[in-house]
């Protein structure tokens, strides 16, 4: 069952002034628990496309399903609930909340769905064992290292259990001890959780983990390969 | 959850938050400062005026207020004055006879009032003793003795125990005149009130004037103001057919003053909270705008639009809240110690006499104020957090993420 669909995806910035084309013409769709890499050189039109399908952005042109909704078509607070009750993002630059601790911000998502006290304690616990840092549960976001960082913001993502975990190089800043660490804890997250990953990178390590590459140029789809 | 980020997010950038925090503190302390003093300034002004020349409540003839003729007089109503005495209310009490006229000495004439006292209870009254500046005040001894105020001898170039004439109506609307010794010289601070009345004895006018009982005024002043319109209403009724007023009514002017320090004191405090505002609104843009990212942020993990506003508004609130109670703290300490020590204005004060202030000023602030100074602080930082959380939810997140 395909849970993201995309049919013809153009993406222009600026139209009016200096036009940038930043997509031209993407077509894939992904199956639902998939380990997805969109994979390209800087400038290619990845973090366009993730932005795109977490409905953070709208296409210029395009189809664009997600979850069986047509999220092209959706208000700004639509948007916004929608993003809250099926996307996990994970940015390139960590991205926490810094005056909480790094439980608040695992817990953070939640509380903004009301979820309750013991579901969300319940919740944050173990994805706070998942991903390896129980023991910096009260550190704030500028106590903790990087790596720290970016699994306090995997550990976000996943705690609402959405369908989607998008990851736009969550590596990006990361040395390679702490990269294969991460994708370790992703990896074991996608089995476990059965959501769909989908993250852009353009490093090696991070390309060889995913199940499913698709690679992308100047904004258009160049290979798609499952491995 | 919004009220806990929203206080952390106070304290991220304390250098600034504590910058808004003292300037909203200096301003509600500046307000309370200004508006004692000027309230101090009036208060004093009307408990002068109440002390030396109104008392609380004064009693003539209907008549004499009319038309000012010495026919009348109030001497008819005999045990009149007794019971006003001897009211449990009243503290004082004093029956004058005015009269106007003219002074003369060798150099000079001026028209005037004439004011018949009883001295024993008129200084009772007044404290009039206590006003006398040079020379002495009534000695019983003396033959007409008369005070007049230090710019009325000048003007007349008369020194004390010089003579002077006083010329003026009797009581049967011939002239009647009568050499009088100068005893004393007074002064009450208002110099506009001085410059205008000299003092004899009651005993003495009312000779010359030939009716030893004539008086067209008691002045009264109560134990407590509080009893003042109750009194009021006793003593009518004793004499339903006499004027009784208030000193309000004597002098309407007074409720002018009062009405317009509440004036002023509105648009001082507008003013300074209109500037409050834009200091309080530039600070948080600054802040909205240096967390565009993490706005987005928010956002794009499920913030709504609305959260957002009421983080960035609850932030500003947050901040006038912690502000105001020390700003009322610090004005209400300020505007205590100032009332036990007073302002001392007398290098000032030969400007202020003349609008009857005394040397020293009182602050002082009715407790009400400062409840409505807080509003005005709520009512500010409300004002103040709307544009900065407006702007804050115009941002649109990818744009807002992009921005590494
Ligand atoms: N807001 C924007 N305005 C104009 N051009 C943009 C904007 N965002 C991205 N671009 C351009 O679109 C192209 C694709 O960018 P991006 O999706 O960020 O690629 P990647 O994430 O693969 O590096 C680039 O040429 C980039 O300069
Ligand atoms: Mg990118």
């Amino acid at each position: 069952m395909s849970v993201i669909i995309a049919k013809g995806i153009k993406k222009v910035y600026n139209p009016k002034t200096i036009p940038v084309h930043a997509l031209n013409g993407v077509d894939f769709s992904i199956e639902k628990g998939e380990f997805t890499a969109i994979v390209g050189p800087s400038g290619s039109g990845k973090t366009t496309l993730l932005n795109i399908i977490g409905g953070l952005d709208n296409p210029s042109e395009g189809y664009i399903e997600v979850g069986g909704q047509d999220i092209s078509k959706l208000s700004d607070n639509e948007l916004i609930e929608f993003r809250k009750n099926n996307i996990g993002f994970v940015f390139q630059a960590y991205n926490l909340i810094p005056v909480m601790t790094a439980k608040e911000n695992v817990e953070f998502v939640m509380l903004l769905q009301k979820r309750s006290q013991e579901e969300r304690d319940a919740r944050v616990d173990e994805l706070m064992e998942a991903v390896g840092i129980s023991d910096k549960k009260d550190k704030r976001p500028s106590q903790l290292s990087g790596g720290q960082q970016q699994r306090v913001a995997v550990a976000r993502a996943l705690a609402p259990k959405p369908h989607f975990i998008l990851a736009d190089e969550p590596t990006a800043n990361l040395d390679s001890k702490s990269t294969s660490n991460l994708l370790d804890i992703m990896a074991n997250l996608n089995k476990k959780e059965n959501m769909t990953f989908v993250f852009s990178t353009h490093d090696q390590r991070v390309i060889d983990r995913a199940r499913r590459v698709i690679t992308i140029d100047d904004g258009r789809v160049v290979s798609d390969e499952v491995r | 959850m919004l009220i806990k980020i929203a206080w952390r997010n106070i304290w991220r950038s304390r250098t600034r938050s504590l910058v808004v925090i003292g300037s909203i503190v200096i301003g509600v302390w500046a307000v309370i400062a200004l508006i004692s003093f000027s309230s101090g300034m009036v208060t004093t002004f009307i408990n002068n005026s109440i002390k030396n020349e109104l008392s609380h409540i004064q009693i003539h003839n209907a008549g004499f207020l009319k038309e000012r003729g010495v026919k009348f007089s109030i001497d008819k109503n005999a045990d009149l004055f007794e019971k006003i005495k001897n009211d449990p209310n009243v503290l004082a009490a004093s029956q004058r006879t005015v009269n106007t006229g003219m002074i003369s000495s060798a150099k000079g004439a001026r028209g005037l009032m004439i004011v018949g006292v009883d001295p024993e209870t008129e200084d009772e009254l007044t404290g009039l003793s206590d006003n006398i500046k040079e020379g002495d005040y009534f000695n019983p001894k003396k033959r007409n003795p008369i005070l007049i105020s230090k710019k009325m001898a000048e003007k007349l170039q008369v020194k004390v125990r010089q003579k002077v004439v006083l010329t003026f109506q009797n009581k049967q609307n011939d002239i009647a005149t009568g050499a009088f010794r100068i005893a004393g010289f007074f002064s009450t601070g208002n110099t506009n009130f001085d410059g205008f009345r000299v003092y004899t004895r009651r005993s003495d006018i009312n000779r010359l004037m030939g009716e030893e009982n004539i008086a067209h005024q008691i002045a009264v002043s109560l134990k407590d103001p509080k009893t003042l319109l109750a009194s009021q209403t006793a003593i009518q009724e004793m004499n339903p057919s006499l004027s009784v007023q208030t000193y309000k009514e004597v002098s309407p002017e007074i409720n002018l003053f009062e009405s317009q320090i509440a004036i002023s004191a509105g648009i001082f405090t507008f003013i300074v909270m209109l500037a409050l505002i834009f200091g309080i609104i530039n600070t948080m843009l600054m802040a909205v705008l240096e967390r565009y990212r993490e706005l987005g942020m928010l956002m794009s993990v499920g913030m709504k639009k609305g959260q957002i506003f009421l983080m960035i508004m609850l932030e500003t609130i947050m901040l006038g809240m912690v502000a105001a109670p020390f700003g009322l703290l610090f004005g209400y300490a300020t505007v205590k110690w100032l009332s036990k020590r007073g302002i001392d204005l007398s290098a000032y004060s030969d400007g202020l006499q003349q609008f009857g202030m005394s040397e020293k000023i009182y602050p002082d602030l009715s407790p009400e104020y400062y409840g409505m100074l807080a509003v005005a602080v709520a009512i500010t930082s409300i004002l103040a957090s709307i544009y900065p959380a407006l702007k804050a939810i115009r941002l649109k997140p990818v744009e807002a993420i992009r921005q590494l």
